[in-house]
């Protein structure tokens, strides 16, 4: 879709606002020019998406100038705000290569011969977080002989941790998919529909039912839709859809995705299929008890240490603490910025979210917490996406809590 | 058949005129861009240019000569020999960047859509009788 937004629309978000306080932040920082990495920083400064190895440089002043693979180009072009001819390509050709193409701009375009440049660096616990690989840097270092690089990726992180009005009400439209797609999948569901449904069909509807409701993508890289059923959704956090056939007296764990300009919905929903024993509905109620109970405690001042202290608190009284996982949240933004809150402040274990870390008015975070029983062959996940007020939060996606037998 | 030194003036005037007769500005998507291919290591020790400018796909400036070029939103950069290869024929252009034996300085997502109209000048400058 070409770039169509305006002040005036709901999604509207000032990406020259962000361009202008990120050359703030690399004046404090003594940078003079930045080089990012990122598919995170791509969508948070492009307002565009970027998936193929994209690199963003931005000058101490005026707008940033863009290189992607050459097949890719036009249509980012087509799609950000950027001017047109700040939208560029690298190519395996003599001269417009990663290196000559980028060193060619800043020594001849931005004039610069010396030097600091910041670059993003670190470490992740997925697989496309997009930090410049040694082989890049080495062949930057090589092309900008005289400047100095320095790891410079919390400038970005730590503007895009609080949340614009326009960020916000896109991640309430992906939410509002995101339910169209639970609808769909409850429809298909009851009354017996699920039988000879398999996990990936489960999948596939939803996605169906989401793309009609405006979605582009489901956009999650563990597995796009991520569906589980029985002894599966007690395996863990990786839960991509099998040909499995969904089966009497199990679980079943959906667990969507949704994209809408590049903000994410994520919203996991569980069911049991009928007829569910005793044990399966108390470790339901448990499940649903330990949502509610976070999610009410959640708040701006809160820590990720308090959550998980009350999580842990309320489980002990309801004698599930063996079944609870670890851990109430993890970090959302725009496509791209996910799994941290940690790598923009400073946490004790680098690259992982801070347990001190105290949630601001305006922050996002996906709550997202489970509940693995292997030995019932059972397990639950709750997301959502939560936006963090001064009395409480709000969660994004309005698909009913709760665990159903179908 | 006569023929005329490789980026002498004569060479440039034949070429200027040949490329006024034969491009079709209908022909060439109403482009505007300007080019500047930069010789280096010619064999008397010089740099030399070929610069070529169009304004809604009518060719509007061409030129040849020594030392610096004009300033141009494309610069192709290689060795002599390696130009003589393409306007003989001998080698594609897209091929010899891709070689890196020419380096393209400007907006490479620009020159991908003036590739083909690159190629048609080169077919034109092929056409001449040329000592190299």
């Amino acid at each position: 879709m070409p770039y169509d937004l305006t002040p005036a629309s709901p999604y509207w978000i000032d990406n020259r606002a962000r361009v202008r306080q990120l050359q703030a932040a690399m004046a404090a920082n003594g940078l003079d020019v930045y080089l990012a990495s990122r598919p995170r920083t791509m969508s948070f400064i492009m307002d565009a998406f970027c998936p193929w190895r994209s690199y963003l440089v931005v000058p101490a002043k005026g707008d940033p100038a863009f290189f992607t693979f050459v097949i890719d180009a036009t249509r980012v072009a087509d799609e950000t705000w950027l001017p047109e001819d700040r939208v560029r390509a690298y190519a395996p050709m003599g001269g417009q290569d990663q290196a000559s193409a980028i060193s060619s701009f800043v020594l001849e375009e931005l004039g610069l011969t010396k030097g600091r440049v910041g670059y993003e660096d670190g470490m992740s616990t997925w697989t496309p977080e997009g930090y410049l690989s040694h082989y890049e840097y080495e062949a930057f270092r090589a092309a900008l002989p005289g400047f100095e690089f320095v790891n410079s990726h919390e400038l970005v992180d730590a503007m895009s941790v609080i949340k614009d009005a326009g960020t916000i009400a896109r991640f309430r439209e992906a939410s509002r998919q995101v339910d169209e797609g639970h609808k769909a999948v409850r429809e298909a569901i009851s009354g017996g529909g699920w039988k000879g449904l398999t996990e990936t069909v489960i999948g596939g509807i939803a996605a169906l039912a989401m793309r009609r409701a405006g979605s582009v993508s489901e956009w999650n890289f563990a597995g796009l839709n991520e569906i589980s059923s029985g002894r599966r959704s007690a395996l863990g956090a990786c839960t991509p859809p099998t040909t499995k056939p969904l089966a009497a007296g199990e679980p079943l764990m959906v667990d969507l995705h949704s994209m809408h300009r590049l903000a994410l919905g994520d919203h996991s929903h569980n069911y049991l299929i009928g007829p569910a024993t005793k044990a399966q509905r108390r470790h339901a109620d448990n499940f649903v008890d330990l949502v509610s109970t976070v999610l009410g405690a959640w708040k701006a001042g809160s820590t990720p240490s308090g959550l998980a202290e009350v999580m842990f608190s309320r489980a002990e009284a309801l004698g599930c603490s063996d079944f609870v996982v670890p851990g109430c949240e993890h970090g959302i933004g725009l496509f791209g910025d996910e799994w941290r809150i940690g790598s923009a402040a400073d946490s004790p274990i680098p690259y992982w979210t801070d347990p001190d870390h105290i949630y601001a008015e305006g922050e996002m975070v996906i709550c997202a917490m489970q509940y693995a029983s292997p030995g019932d062959g059972l397990g639950f996940r709750y997301e959502n996406p939560i936006v963090i007020g001064a009395g409480g939060v709000e969660a994004l996606s309005k698909y009913p809590l709760g665990i159903e037998e179908v | 058949m006569e023929t005329t030194r490789y980026l002498s003036p004569a060479w440039g005037a034949i070429a200027k005129a040949k490329l006024l007769a034969e491009l079709d500005p209908a022909k060439m998507n109403g482009a505007s861009a300007s080019m500047s291919n930069i010789y280096e290591g010619c064999a008397d020790g010089a740099s030399r240019y070929l610069f070529l400018e169009c304004k809604d796909g009518a060719l509007s400036r061409f030129e040849v000569g020594e030392g610096e070029a004009p300033e141009a939103e494309f610069r192709i950069l290689g060795s002599y020999e390696t130009f003589a290869s393409i306007t003989r024929g001998e080698l594609g252009s897209q091929k010899a960047l891709m070689l890196g034996k020419l380096r393209l300085k400007g907006n490479m997502a620009k020159a991908l859509r003036l590739a083909s109209l690159a190629d048609r000048v080169n077919k034109v400058l092929a056409g001449i009788p040329t000592e190299y």
